[in-house]
């Protein structure tokens, strides 16, 4: 790797966002400039973290998770066909570092997808004591009785939302605009626990 | 977040409004830990970035360590098994670490803002860091094969200490 670049210089990435933005810090990094690895780790590491917990892992195993995936992307910078293509990358490596960190019991991978996507999840998302609106209690709640298949899509779907992370969007081939099959169902569950909710109180 | 659902219907609209409601949700409650990011940026501001990853095993329990008294932890690689023991002395550290297979390799402890310390283990694949200050620790290992040569470097996550 390459000396540190003056500070003064104009960043390559500057101006650039999204998958844009990304490649340059590819680009950069792999060049040895210390600063794009920084600049990929504050953009990126909401999506690793979303990723993570969408698997159900508990916060603190995410956040070794989420230092891991990072760590490992290290001496996988100069393997990376397409610098594009990071997110999906970071999607790809935080999924199975997340399935490898569960325990076997908790493991949804011998189920059918229908049936994972049925299956409620019993733990993993933080307190909720700070919900002071009823209707975002009765919402988080429902949320978390959601499988975890459908918790990860749903995370990754309000992500994909937001214009920094239109990569995840490509990088999932979720065309912006469209909900999919699987989404729908899950949206659907979410609306019913969340009447369920609403009529327990 | 309008544009996740342009369906023009009923169920289409409600789709919309629990997404957004949700997206406010998962930003405001499950943010990513505060200083996390920091914690990465630490963790990768290495000399060489072609490390291994050692993973940190949690024999099933989900109980991270996280402040209190932290113990044993184990991390592995590969073929590759680091465990250290942290023994608190006040504000300090005490780091009792051993590597399986045992080698003389070169052990080095990062802690954020403060000098690295380094050492090396002995043959039987133990080392000793008597005086480490606490605060965002990870370790670094550089190995030395069967003739002594250096070879691979692995690295841990960094745990808060």
């Amino acid at each position: 790797m390459g000396e540190l670049r003056t500070a003064g210089e104009r960043p390559p990435w500057e101006g650039l966002d999204g998958t844009d933005r990304h490649a340059a810090c590819v680009v950069a990094a792999r060049d040895g400039d210390r600063r794009a690895l920084d600049v990929l780790i504050a953009d990126l590491t909401p999506l690793v973290w979303h990723v993570a917990r969408g698997h159900g892992l508990d916060r603190s195993t995410a956040e070794d998770v989420v230092q891991t995936v990072w760590l490992a992307l290290l001496r996988h910078l100069d393997r990376l066909v397409e610098p594009r293509a990071l997110a999906g990358w970071l999607v790809v490596a935080t999924r199975r570092e997340a399935q490898r960190t569960w325990t076997p019991s908790r493991r949804e991978a011998a189920l059918s997808d229908e049936l994972a996507e049925q299956l409620e999840s019993e733990y993993g998302l933080p307190e909720d004591a700070a919900l002071v609106d009823d209707r975002d209690h009765r919402l988080w709640r429902a949320f978390g009785r959601l499988s975890q298949k459908c918790q990860e899509l749903l995370r990754l779907t309000v992500l994909a939302g937001r214009a920094e992370y239109r990569a995840v969007a490509e990088a999932l081939s979720m065309p912006r605009g469209s909900i999919g099959p699987t989404r729908g169902r899950c949206l659907t569950t979410l609306r019913a626990h969340l009447d369920a909710e609403g009529g327990s109180r | 977040m309008n544009d996740i659902d342009p369906r023009d219907d009923r169920r289409g609209h409600e789709d919309t409004a629990v997404l957004t409601e949700l997206n406010r949700l998962v930003y405001e409650l499950d943010a990513p830990p505060a200083g996390l990011v920091e914690r990465i940026q630490f963790a990768v501001a290495l000399e060489n970035l072609d490390v291994e990853v050692a993973r940190w095993e949690r024999a099933g329990s989900f109980a991270g360590v996280r402040g209190g008294n932290p113990g044993t932890i184990t991390f592995t690689v590969d073929n590759l098994t680091l465990m250290v023991n942290f023994t608190s002395t006040g504000a300090r550290h005490r780091i009792d670490g051993w590597l399986v297979p045992a080698g003389e390799h070169t052990v080095e402890v990062r802690v954020a803002e403060h000098e690295s310390s380094t050492t090396k283990a002995d043959d039987g694949g133990r080392f000793v860091l008597s005086d480490v200050p606490a605060g965002t620790t990870q370790i670094v290992v550089h190995l030395v094969n069967s003739r002594g040569e250096p070879g691979r470097t692995v690295v841990t996550p960094t745990i808060m200490l």
